[in-house]
């Protein structure tokens, strides 16, 4: 077997106790939660009689031990199955299903937006550090970082949707326009926009940071000085070297904001009404719903696996000193 | 949608803003889509959709199951009550699925002469079937409120397809049954629901009625949308074509959407009562306060009477003269809410009892009356300190919470805010008794027997939300209760709960504070809006848009 | 070396900052004495309108001033508490894990990854419906998900680290393996972990105001997260509501970045300093 094969092998083996850590947790805190699923559903439905409620406690398995429902939710999870969502009335499945779609293309797109636009202006800011140009886009990095998301996202949508009219205001699209190929590519990106923006802007201040604060230390290593006294032509020395090597923590940030990001968009997603991962994990809480939590955390799990397996590799490519150990 | 879009969105956005003019839409279905140029028109005109800013998303849709306002926004343009409430009708009702109703003599049976010639959306005809079979398995089983409603309900006698007899075990007023039947007798289409699951029938989703609009697609976490019913009973309703419900769950969004030009209405306040003072300023936007004297919410204190202090009379009595009606009808509620001071509110003149004691806002009183009780200012000023939980349903419940702790630190109670989330919040307060004092929104609705008279009955199992789990248990009021359930005479119903209002106000089992409803904010093309007393959970068949 | 004029004019204005913030939290009682909450004055009176209530009153009537001076309190406690915590148990974490190596760093990383894997504020939220709201649950619930970071950037670091000459001159020297970890490389790893500290406190700051923002803050304590929120609903009507905590939070987070950029590049001088002795 090639080496990396059994690398990607070994690294979803060893995915699998993250797995069983994550699920035992996020149970355990959703099941001490004062109130359950019938609390919640009362809360939205109004006034139910004590037979009523009894009948559906029974329903939910709830009037059982936690115990028996966890070990229930996993010898159904062992056969695929991710159980019944009490909140929607549907298989977990199919409400996660729907909603990884729109997740996927707002945080792969503030992803891409934020590393790629901000090591970019790092480097930029990090090619000769104390210069105007470093200043200005280190203190402007400071204040991206400084402003909350949503707070951003409040004041975009009044400028931007409510008096100039150019965007949206929220809805990852159109309603029911029947709009189809180009266009309704068109429509979702336009809905986009903001959210993407608001989202980013914290992360994008971040890479710029991390960028320019590693080059600049770089310029200070020996290897470097000993470039510079070689003689070589500083735009080679940027790229092919410094930043080369300055990226490394950026890279390792991206693995580590996927869950940051998603997280980050439970407030982004309901100040944009978009129907994705982060309100769906809030309401699942706030529902009291602990099959769907534990599917979303699940699936958002393997995604931050996935892209932290595809960070390590991609250090590997980068660093030299850094050996894959499988 | 109709090609005249484009043209008119840029005549709404050029009126708006003329740097807009050159900017084309990139996203949002415009507004209306009308067919006709006539923007002065006085007469209906047909077509066009209604976006509407979504309240909540309920997962089981169907109003003769879980008779709640979220899901009547929506599902009540598909699926028909027997009656609906109207300003002018006799008894505040007007006719939709049944056409008159009678009530016998001994309260053992009602009759209703149902509509003939109207079809279910599948096409199958509807008939007195359909309404016997919602009523004794869905409504008397299944609905929140049907089961206290229909409790007595023993068979439903179909003697044709359009004329339904409900028989009673016992005596159960007319009264009760008319002022419910907006509210609880939604009716299902048999057809579908015979033999099966009810509970988890598909329908329940995918809602299948009579009604004007015809359910077509559910998209979680976006819009409902409801397409017109080309076949709907009454001839030239519909008039819209359309209606959508898009979701929208931050509280500042419905408001923007309105401005934004990107939705034509949003009810239940959904706009917060501190933006509408603006809101209402924005040409093209009309704020309605009217069309929901059918869905009054009460503010109230709930006291958990097995706290020593708080049994003591003297000390809610306290509590009753520490509250500022006046600050918050006009600070909390900007002036839409009016003080309450009893179960009843008085948007309902059957059973209204004006002549009750008002604690008037008066701290020197309050301190006295703790002073009598024997809780004297101790140490660092306070006399006690109690547990408050806001119930965290609306914003002004939470900002009356905030009110309260500071009215009660003037008196020398300290209490301490406990915030929980909506479980968390019902599980304390109805099923652990985990309180002091709550803050909580009862909903009168029509009749005092549906979910009024349950906050002050004694004896039911801990975990009964929105009930008497507060611990007060008291003879003379547990007697009018009884009395009245089985009082077939309207008249000497309505007295006795006139006397239960005396006896509530004096007693103080709770503390009404005001009465509220909700207000709609709609653009001023939209018509017909709120022209009945729950007209934000009534079919809207008459509603247009003006070009 | 280490003295005020070595540090650069970020961390300097960043210090000034912090110190007045720390003044103003400390003074608290002297400015704005009595319950910050109390309905001192009319409803939505705008700033500089009325001397008693310089910065004007919210919907209620509560002071302005008052929450932010007392809400500075709050807001710093929550930050440093659960920054300072979350950073002693990450880079704890890291350092033992990248150091170690072997069967520990593989226990040690899968427990972070499987924190990470769980988005922080998620794991916030979660942790604040189960006890309900209030500083102590904020502390432990913004912290829960926020150590990985330095735990991540720490083993990072320090797997970077242990391959350079000095770690390597120190193996051949006989120190001990803990030894060379806690004298050599944690160390070494400080710049990174002084920014991320900032970033730490910077971020506990603003989950903080978000979850506030959602309705999850402690509500008998005024925090900034709280006066947004509040100020939101009349974000248009009376933008100061939320502007002006909103500048006071956007002002402490700037300090403590710029504070936390300044030493954090000094410390990388001093380092340079050491490796070219």
């Amino acid at each position: 077997m090639p080496p990396l094969a059994t690398f990607l092998l070994k690294r979803l083996a060893a995915a699998l106790p993250v797995l069983a850590i994550v699920l035992l947790g996020s149970f355990a805190l959703l099941e001490a939660a004062p109130g359950d699923a019938v609390d919640a559903y009362i809360g939205r439905s109004g006034a139910l009689d004590a037979g009523q409620i009894e009948a559906l406690r029974r329903e939910l398995r709830l009037d059982e031990g936690p115990a028996n429902r966890l070990a229930a939710y996993v010898s159904a999870l062992a056969r695929g199955d991710l159980g019944w969502s009490s909140a929607f009335e549907r298989p977990v499945a199919s409400v996660v299903a729907e909603r990884l779609p729109v997740t996927l293309l707002l945080m792969g797109v503030s992803t891409a937006l934020a590393f790629l636009l901000g090591s970019l202006l790092g480097v930029v800011a990090g090619a000769r550090p104390g210069s105007w140009r470093d200043r200005f886009l280190s203190t402007a990095s400071l204040a991206l970082y400084a402003v909350p998301g949503f707070w951003l996202g409040l004041v975009l949508i009044v400028v931007f949707s409510v008096h100039l009219h150019w965007l949206p205001i929220g809805g990852i699209e159109a309603v029911a326009s029947g709009r189809t190929g180009l266009a309704r590519i068109g429509d979702i990106a336009a809905h986009m926009v903001l959210p993407v923006a608001s989202l980013s802007m914290i992360y994008l201040g971040l890479y710029l940071r991390l960028m320019r604060d590693r080059m600049a230390a770089i310029w200070n290593e020996p290897f470097a000085l000993a470039l510079k006294a070689r003689g070589l032509s500083r735009t080679r020395i940027v790229w092919r070297h410094i930043a080369r090597n300055a990226i490394v923590p950026a890279v390792t940030m991206l693995g580590l904001q996927a869950a940051a990001m998603l997280g980050g968009s439970v407030v982004i997603e309901s100040v944009f009404a978009i129907p994705g991962f982060g309100r769906l994990a809030a309401e699942a809480v706030s529902r009291r719903d602990t099959p769907l939590l534990l599917g979303v955390i699940l699936c958002s799990a393997l995604i931050v696996i996935l892209a932290n397996l595809l960070v390590d590799l991609a250090y590997g490519k980068l660093d030299p000193r850094v050996r894959i150990r499988t | 949608m109709s090609a005249f879009f484009p043209t008119r969105r840029r005549f709404l956005a050029a009126s708006a803003s003329a740097a807009a003019l050159t900017v084309l839409p990139l996203g949002g279905v415009p507004l209306g889509g009308t067919q006709s140029g006539r923007a002065w028109a006085q007469e209906p005109v047909r077509g066009g959709r209604l976006v509407v800013a979504g309240d909540s998303e309920p997962t089981n849709l169907n109003p003769a199951i879980v008779a709640s306002n979220g899901v009547f926004f929506v599902a009540s343009k598909v699926i028909e009550p027997l009656a609906e409430q109207s300003y002018g009708g006799t008894d505040g009702l007007e006719p939709r699925l049944a056409t008159s109703w009678e009530g016998s003599e001994d309260g053992l049976s009602v009759t209703f002469r149902l509509r003939e010639g109207v079809s279910w959306h599948d096409g199958k005809p509807f008939t007195a079937a359909d309404v016997a079979f919602s009523a004794l398995e869905v409504w008397k089983k299944l609905q929140n409120l049907g089961r206290v409603v229909f409790r007595n309900l023993e068979t439903v006698e179909t003697p044709d397809d359009h004329t339904a007899i409900f028989k009673f075990s016992a005596p159960t007023p007319f009264q009760l049954i008319r002022n419910a039947l907006p509210v609880v007798t939604s009716v299902l289409p048999a057809h579908l629901y015979r033999d099966t699951d009810i509970a988890r029938n598909p329908a329940n989703q995918k809602l299948v009625g009579t009604g004007p609009f015809v359910f077509a697609e559910h998209r979680p976490g976006e819009y409902f949308l409801l397409r017109r019913n080309e076949n709907y009973w009454k001839k030239g309703e519909p008039l819209l074509d359309e209606i959508v419900y898009q979701f929208l769950p931050d509280r500042a969004a419905a408001g923007n959407a309105l401005e934004a030009e990107e939705i034509h209405l949003a009810a239940f306040s959904a706009v917060p009562l501190a933006d509408l003072d603006r809101i209402s300023q924005v040409p093209g936007l009309k704020v309605h306060a009217n069309g929901y004297e059918g869905l009054t919410y009460q503010l109230v204190v709930e006291i958990n009477h097995r706290r020593k202090e708080l049994a003591d009379l003297k000390v809610r009595q306290a509590i009753a003269h520490a509250i500022d009606r006046d600050f918050v009808v006009k600070t909390i509620f900007l002036g839409y809410a009016k003080p309450a001071f009893g179960p009843i509110p008085a948007t309902d003149p059957t059973f209204f009892e004006p002549d009750l004691p008002r604690a008037a806002f008066d701290p020197a009183r309050a301190e006295a009356l703790l002073d009598e009780a024997g809780y004297k200012r101790g140490d660092g000023g306070t006399r006690f300190a109690l547990r408050l939980l806001p119930a965290p349903f609306f914003n002004e419940t939470k900002q009356f919470g905030d009110y309260l702790r500071q009215a009660l630190a003037k008196i020398g109670i300290d209490a301490q805010i406990v915030g929980n989330d909506t479980p968390a919040h019902l599980k304390a307060v109805y099923t652990d008794h985990d309180f002091d004092i709550a803050v909580a929104t009862p909903v009168y609705r029509s009749d005092p027997a549906i979910s009024t008279t349950i906050l002050f009955q004694s004896g039911l199992p801990a975990g009964v939300p929105f009930s008497n789990q507060y611990g007060f248990a008291d003879q003379p009021i547990d007697a009018l209760i009884d009395q009245a359930a089985a009082e077939i005479d309207g008249a000497r119903r309505a007295g006795l709960y006139r006397q239960l209002q005396k006896e509530v106000a004096q007693k103080l089992p709770l503390i009404n504070v005001a009465d509220f409803s909700f207000i709609t904010v709609a653009r001023d093309t939209v018509r017909n809006v709120s022209d009945n007393p729950r007209w934000a959970v009534s079919n809207w068949s008459n509603v247009w848009i003006a070009g | 070396m280490t003295g005020w004029g070595n540090i650069g004019w970020q961390a300097r204005f960043g210090l000034l900052l912090l110190a007045a913030l720390g003044l103003m939290a400390l003074a608290a009682p002297l400015i704005a004495p009595g319950d910050p909450l109390a309905l001192s004055g009319p409803p939505l009176l705008r700033p500089f309108l009325d001397a008693a209530h310089p910065l004007g009153t919210d919907r209620l009537g509560r002071d302005v001033l008052a929450g932010i001076v007392h809400g500075s309190r709050t807001t710093l406690m929550i930050a440093l508490f659960s920054a300072a915590a979350a950073l002693m148990f990450g880079s704890l974490i890291g350092t033992l894990s990248g150091f170690l190596g072997g069967i520990v760093d593989l226990a040690l990383m899968r427990l972070t990854e499987a924190f990470q894997t769980v988005p922080a504020f998620l794991l916030a939220l979660a942790a604040i419906s189960m006890s309900g709201p209030g500083i102590p649950t904020l502390v432990f619930a913004i912290s829960l998900g926020n150590w990985t970071q330095a735990a991540r950037v720490t083993r990072a670091e320090v797997l970077s680290l242990r391959e350079r000459d000095f770690v390597a001159a120190a193996r051949v020297l006989g120190m001990r393996p803990l030894e060379i970890a806690f004298r050599e490389i944690l160390p070494n790893a400080f710049g990174p972990l002084v920014s991320l500290a900032a970033i730490s406190v910077a971020s506990a700051i603003l989950i903080e105001a978000a979850l506030s923002f959602l309705g999850f803050g402690d509500p008998n304590r005024v925090t900034w997260g709280s006066m947004i929120a509040e100020g939101r609903t009349v974000l248009r009507a009376a933008p100061y509501l939320s502007v002006v905590p909103g500048i006071a939070l956007v002002a402490t987070v700037l300090g403590v970045h710029f504070a936390g950029r300044g030493l954090a590049l000094r410390e990388g001088v001093s380092r340079r300093e050491r490796v070219a002795q």
